[in-house]
């Protein structure tokens, strides 16, 4: 391939900035809410920029962006439930992951569609039983119900995902230690396991990220503003503005954004990785 | 076995027609008096009375509705001879209601005459393929509109006798069979105007087969010959011309386009430019319960689209035929549910085909069984227990048992009103005592008690017909959040390639940040993302909103907004702009990873061919990207598929099975809530339709495996 000539560089880079202009404009549309001080209610009139350039809104979100719950309250909500949702996903599906990946058995091939298929079914497919079962067990409302239920819309995912990190790790390794006299489980703690650990937590983090931006199932579960996570206060001030609530609209900007930049920066160093987690490797 | 092969197909058609019959008789009796049929009734009766009276010259000034043509009308007033003469039905406003007060000594024969023409083409088709037959029997709409007065069993009929005829002349070369078909195209043209798009389709493939045997001019002057007879016969056939032929051709047809887009009904009704296959998805039994005994509609439809490959490999025309129909009624304005007849003779013989297709696949499955069965290893599967028994618990438990235990659900009516009974064992206590007799089955109605009670399957009839038809509005569920995945997956996927290709170009500047800023949109929460549009789209203080009001109505907003408001279509747009903002950087970067593995030694090899950009991409990047590129794009479309923030963040009820299967759920929602147990339906369906998506997931993954070992 050749280099490209100048005018094909200059169209190339008209058309990447049109592009740009597409994925910028809704963020856009929500920076100029988050740094309008002026802003009382609802935007009333078209603007391009805050009318009034303030950080108010910010240190409100980071004081107390939901009723009276503090900031610091929502946000180890989040952490928790989330870190919980994700190390529980892991612990519980790291020994089905290991199995499919090393062993043949009966079924394996049936089970291993279980896995894919579930893994695929949306959040709402859980919900309803999940509600119900955790209901009649009188956790429903806790933050630990949260924790189990964020856990089980990620485990089928995880275990498919740490499956593949386990595949990617030369069976030559293993055998060795297998010959070195060291059994089966302690192949797996000294030798594979270490190898995986990057691979695992990037499934973890994924895991993470889908309880940390969960909102609509969150509200069905919790009830008392203590239990609310981020996202969900996210979601409460929408809905404030809709039943005539008084908090100001530059409120959700500043929110979303706060919440936004740590999960963009993950997504930009780890972008292949995660790509690749995504797309659920290849099957069998 | 040979031997026996005529006697049953015989008795297999003659069992179809019995059917046909019979479900058409029921039809007749049943069905209430609906739109137009006054109308028709009373072109009939002008008719008739022409006739008792001898006065032939009153043809030529006799067309009640003129701007339909009026051979399907005259054979009303024909079967009309034989009733009792009574008063001309009232004129009426096309935008009245339907009038229930005709007599029915009038309405018996004009439907029973429909139904005769109706079930003719049912028996012609089963003659071609029993199959196709059988689905045209019982094909509920078409049932429903050839057995009313209206004007559709006809065209229906001779529109079939077209194309059968061309496909004898296609085989036999026979000009008696071209003037045949000419003949009933004239026919056709003299009932209805819109079943003449299968003169279309017959001129598409006519041309391709002259093109493939380097005939064209012959093809040119056979179908000239064609038309000019099919003109012939439209003139002839329709004596109200005879005077003014120009003038009352010019009203006619004139009066299509401007009813179409300024009709009250119309504008009214708001259907969306989809809205056939809506139909498609749809059946009249909701409309009229005891008028059909079952609708297999839907799985014709279903049918249909699994066949239609092998039905291109078998008979050309009738894809075309089918494919022709659907675009026209797509750009046509008025989308009344009657214009899908011009297209389920073919969509009937594609269902035919579909089932072919699955049995094949199902005699192909057997036979693989047995191979693909492979030695297990005693001692590693031996091994595999400790790891597996407390993996399998833990998903059992987090995964499995909610889904049984949903599967439990959806056999009761749990809700809201018996939410104490059930969560204190109701549920348990209602399915036990349901599955083991002890408890009759109460069939679903809707109604709340505060005890919970076992419905069996009663309500999975009822929730798939609600998605389907829409809660009977007309406007399926089912359907959107299937156009909704594939058309959301097309563009965003064909916005991640450009996108990828752009950045791809050898000594581009700025590659780095731009694909830094590319990628922003997918790592917003997808929640945060459709919050950031819907701050653009909202209708009272969105961004665009505001713009119009502050720039003006004439202003490029403004216009913005006016379609928004007025097009009962764009609204989509709100949807799928931000599902492609939020999706190309997925499918970019799956790109991009994809572009970098092909070799650059093919293009060095395309380059010495001489081939140029466009020819390089079309016949190298494109065949070597794609295979790399499905398992994305299935992955895309099956998140497209459950996408259910985007909508919940608009508000939006019913988006897809997921948002719908929330809102029904959610006790405290906007949009009342509290249906647990028709929730839990509603997931069921969705597992099983995402089982075949997954299916089809693994299977091309494999086939990626295959192309990078390759």
């Amino acid at each position: 391939m050749r280099k490209i000539s100048t005018l094909r560089q200059i169209v190339t880079q008209c058309l990447l900035t049109l592009l740009g202009f597409f994925v910028i404009l809704p963020i856009w549309g929500m920076l100029r809410l988050a740094f309008d001080g002026a802003l009382r209610g609802r935007p009333t009139e078209f603007r391009l920029f805050p009318k009034e350039w303030s950080l108010t809104a910010f240190l409100q979100v980071l004081d107390r962006p939901y009723q009276s719950v503090e900031f610091s309250v929502l946000l180890k909500n989040s952490l928790l439930v989330s870190f919980g949702a994700a190390l529980f996903a892991i612990i519980l599906g790291i020994s089905l992951a290991y199995a499919f990946a090393r062993f043949r058995f009966p079924a394996r091939k049936q089970g291993l569609f279980a896995i894919l298929l579930t893994a695929f079914l949306p959040p709402v497919a859980f919900m309803t039983p999940l509600y119900i079962l955790l209901s009649i067990l009188q956790i429903r409302t806790t933050l630990l119900a949260l924790v189990l239920v964020y856990a089980s819309f990620a485990l089928p995912f995880c275990i498919w995902n740490m499956r593949a990190a386990f595949q990617s790790i030369p069976k030559e390794i293993e055998e060795a230690a297998f010959l070195d006299g060291a059994g089966d489980f302690q192949t797996f703690q000294k030798i594979t396991l270490p190898l995986a650990i990057p691979s695992i937590g990037i499934s973890g983090l994924i895991a993470f990220l889908m309880a940390y931006s969960e909102f609509a199932i969150g509200w069905l579960f919790v009830d008392k503003a203590d239990n609310v996570t981020l996202a969900m206060s996210v979601y409460a001030i929408v809905q404030s503005q809709y039943s005539g609530g008084a908090q100001p609209w530059s409120y959700l900007g500043s929110l979303t954004i706060i919440m936004s930049i740590p999960v963009i920066i993950i997504f930009l160093i780890f972008q292949y990785t995660l790509l690749e987690r995504m797309l659920f490797g290849s099957a069998e | 076995m040979k031997r026996f092969e005529v006697p049953i197909r015989v008795l297999f058609i003659v069992l179809v027609a019995f059917i046909a019959w019979s479900l058409r008789a029921r039809a007749v009796e049943k069905l209430g008096i609906d739109f137009d049929e006054d109308d028709y009734l009373r072109a009939g009766q002008e008719y008739t009375h022409l006739i008792r009276t001898s006065n032939w010259s009153g043809f030529l000034d006799t067309n009640y509705r003129p701007e339909h043509p009026p051979l399907a009308k005259i054979i009303i007033g024909l079967s009309l001879l034989s009733a009792p003469e009574k008063d001309l039905i009232p004129d009426a406003p096309t935008t009245a209601e339907p009038n229930r007060y005709i007599p029915q000594e009038l309405v018996q024969p004009a439907r029973t005459t429909n139904a005769i023409l109706g079930w003719l083409t049912v028996l012609l088709l089963a003659i071609v393929n029993p199959l196709a037959g059988l689905a045209l029997a019982t094909h509920t709409f078409t049932i429903k509109y050839v057995s009313q007065v209206m004007l559709e069993a006809l065209p229906a009929l001779t529109s079939f006798i077209t194309v059968l005829a061309y496909l004898q002349f296609k085989k036999k070369e026979k000009t008696n069979w071209l003037i045949t078909s000419g003949i009933f195209l004239g026919l056709t043209a003299t009932s209805k105007y819109l079943y003449c798009v299968v003169g279309i389709a017959i001129l598409i493939d006519w041309f391709l087969e002259a093109k493939s045997k380097k005939q064209v001019k012959p093809f040119l002057r056979q179908a000239m010959m064609w038309g000019l007879i099919a003109f012939a016969i439209f003139f002839i056939a329709n004596p109200y011309l005879w005077t003014n032929p120009i003038g009352r051709l010019q009203e006619s047809v004139f009066y299509h386009a401007q009813y179409s887009s300024s009709a009250e009904e119309v504008n009214q009704a708001g259907y969306p430019f989809w809205q056939p296959f809506n139909w498609l998805f749809f059946t009249p039994i909701v409309w009229h319960r005891d008028a059909f005994l079952f609708a297999p509609d839907i799985w014709i439809t279903f049918l249909a689209i699994i066949g239609v490959a092998r039905l291109w490999k078998r008979e050309r025309v009738y894809v075309l035929w089918m494919g022709v129909a659907l675009i026209f009624l797509l750009f046509w304005q008025t989308k009344w549910p009657q214009y899908i007849l011009i297209l389920t003779v073919p969509l009937s013989l594609s269902a035919a085909e579909g089932i072919s297709t699955l049995w094949n696949q199902l005699l192909e499955w057997w036979k693989n069984r047995q191979v693909q069965q492979t030695a297990i290893n005693k001692n590693e599967a031996r091994r595999a227990i400790p790891w597996l028994v407390p993996g399998l618990i833990a998903f059992a438990i987090f995964t499995i048992f909610p889904l049984i235990f949903q599967i439990i659900v959806s056999l009761t009516d749990f809700n809201t009103a018996s939410i104490r009974d059930g969560f204190q064992g109701g549920i348990w206590r209602a399915f036990w005592d349901g599955i083991t007799g002890q408890l009759p089955i109460s069939e679903w109605d809707g109604s709340r008690a505060n005890k919970v009670r076992f419905t069996g399957l009663t309500t999975y009839p009822y929730v798939f017909e609600a998605i389907a038809t829409g809660f009977g509005s007309g406007r399926s569920i089912l359907f959107f959040n299937i156009m909704w995945a594939v058309v959301s997956v097309i563009l965003q996927s064909g916005l991640g390639l450009g996108a990828a290709l752009l950045l791809w170009q050898r000594g581009l500047k700025l590659t780095k940040f731009w694909q830094a800023l590319f990628i922003v949109p997918w790592a917003i929460p997808e929640m945060i993302g459709a919050l950031m549009w819907f701050n653009i789209f909202q209708r009272e203080w969105g961004w665009l909103y505001l713009a119009a009001d502050k720039f003006g109505a004439d202003s490029f907003f403004g216009v913005l907004v006016q379609g928004f408001e007025n097009s009962s279509s764009l609204w989509f747009a709100s949807f799928l702009i931000p599902a492609l903002w939020y999706g190309f950087p997925f499918m970019m970067l799956a790109a991009s990873t994809g572009l970098k593995l092909i070799p650059a030694s093919v293009y060095d090899a395309a380059a010495m061919d001489g081939a140029n950009a466009i020819q390089t991409f079309r016949y190298v990047t494109l065949p070597l990207l794609l295979p790399l590129l499905l398992p994305a794009i299935i992955v895309r479309g099956i998140f497209a598929f459950n996408q259910f923030y985007l909508f919940q963040a608009f508000f939006y009820r019913e988006g897809t099975l997921a948002t719908l299967s929330y809102n029904i759920f959610n006790p405290s929602g906007f949009f009342g809530g509290g249906e647990f147990a028709t929730s839990a339906v509603i997931n069921i369906i969705t597992v099983l339709i995402l089982i075949i998506f997954v299916s089809m997931f693994n299977r091309w993954s494999k086939a990626e495996e295959g192309v990078v070992n390759a």
